[in-house]
């Protein structure tokens, strides 16, 4: 008996918690690209959560300590955040305990140019058209 | 002519300061990519088949001084705010044409007269070459340009090219449109060894032809769309207009050159 107890617990705690199972966090756009005549990313960011349970649900991102907003007793949302980015991070959703996060997307900044110019020299073989 | 642009190219680059290139600290050294598709190049030999590209390969490795890209071995000199010039060795492009021609029994003669026996008719083979030359980059807001001029060191066509090529890039989020052109000055030796004919080589069919110094033009337009990081679409269509000594040659059938390609690239470690 004490041994399926403890398979149990076992199991429940290496489940992934209801709320992080739960809520769904999308962020548009995903990849933001620079490059040397631009090289910072300005965008409005449009996040959208939801999740089964009401509840208090905050949205944070890397940019700050503060929550960008919170939901009281909701069970989905949105949000729209201009941001001037250039380097990869993340926004992510919370509960009333803000640190524990229920689910995270990162929101890649891809630098496409080098300050190697080396790196953009054409080379004029058969096999490379690109 | 090429000893006084490589002078002229010594005196700037040397004028400059000597910093040696630096990738930014999370740049890797590497560049290796590979792209899937399909595509080709037109060969504007006669009797010759047009040359598929299905697989881009891209291996290319960049330190402070060294660099080896596709096949070009190079030791940059000077790097600075205004340009990076490099000496670099690479293997002569025009050759790959040569490399997929076909036999044909031919019954007509160089004057149009029936030929008491068809004859057999092969486009002349011709080497690589080693090209040992500079190179200079520059670039801004403005777009970027590359020279070079190149000499034979292999003893091949002891001849020399001069290149010069300008493109813009313009960019909106994922979409990349890049439009270039340039020209090519083939000195006669180069022009004469590869789409020349020599006495040897004449025939029923062929006369003997000299090639002499000639200019080609290019022109090429290249869409890119980023799908990922590392994943990308690409559409790339060039131009090139071989220069009028090379086009009157008897095995030149066409008097320029066509690439194309469309597929999808993947770059690795970005």
């Amino acid at each position: 008996m004490s041994r399926l107890l403890v398979s149990v617990l076992l199991l429940l705690a290496l489940m992934p918690t209801a709320h992080a199972e739960e809520m769904k966090l999308t962020v548009k756009p995903l990849l933001c690209i620079t490059d040397n005549r631009n090289p910072v990313c300005e965008v409005r960011f449009l996040v959208v959560w939801e999740t089964e349970e009401r509840g208090y649900y905050c949205l944070f991102n890397d940019y700050g300590e503060t929550p960008l907003r919170c939901w009281n007793e909701e069970q989905k949302g949105q949000a729209a955040d201009d941001r001037a980015v250039q380097e990869t991070f993340s926004f992510w959703m919370t509960g009333a305990d803000t640190e524990a996060r229920l689910a995270e997307v990162s929101v890649e900044v891809l630098h496409m140019d080098s300050d190697d110019r080396r790196r953009t020299r054409r080379t004029r073989h058969v096999w490379t058209i690109n | 002519m090429c000893k006084r642009l490589t002078t002229l190219v010594l005196l700037v680059a040397l004028a400059t300061p000597g910093v040696a290139a630096e990738a930014p600290a999370n740049e890797s050294n590497w560049r290796l990519g590979a792209a899937v598709g399909y595509g080709g190049r037109t060969n504007p030999l006669v009797q010759s088949d047009d040359i598929p590209i299905i697989l881009e390969l891209d291996i290319a490795w960049f330190g402070e001084r060294w660099f080896f890209d596709n096949g070009d071995l190079g030791l940059t000199f000077a790097d600075n705010n205004a340009l990076t010039a490099s000496f670099v060795a690479r293997i002569n492009s025009d050759r790959v044409f040569f490399g997929r021609t076909n036999t044909r029994f031919i019954d007509i003669g160089l004057d149009g007269a029936q030929l008491p026996a068809a004859v057999s008719f092969k486009p002349p083979d011709r080497d690589y070459a080693v090209e040992l030359g500079l190179e200079m980059l520059t670039g801004g807001n403005w777009g970027a340009l590359q020279l070079s001029a190149f000499h034979d060191v292999s003893g091949t066509h002891e001849g020399y090219e001069v290149y010069a090529d300008y493109r813009f890039g313009w960019r909106d989020q994922r979409l990349y449109l890049e439009p270039s052109f340039g020209v090519s000055y083939k000195s006669a030796n180069l022009n004469n060894y590869y789409w020349g004919i020599t006495s040897e080589e004449t025939g029923f069919v062929a006369p003997a032809y000299e090639a002499k110094a000639g200019l080609n033009w290019h022109a090429r337009f290249k869409v890119g769309y980023q799908l990922d990081r590392r994943w990308a679409l690409s559409l790339v269509a060039e131009y090139e207009r071989l220069n009028d000594e090379a086009a009157a040659s008897p095995i030149v059938d066409e008097d320029s050159v066509l690439g194309w390609f469309a597929g999808v690239s993947y770059r690795f470690g970005r």
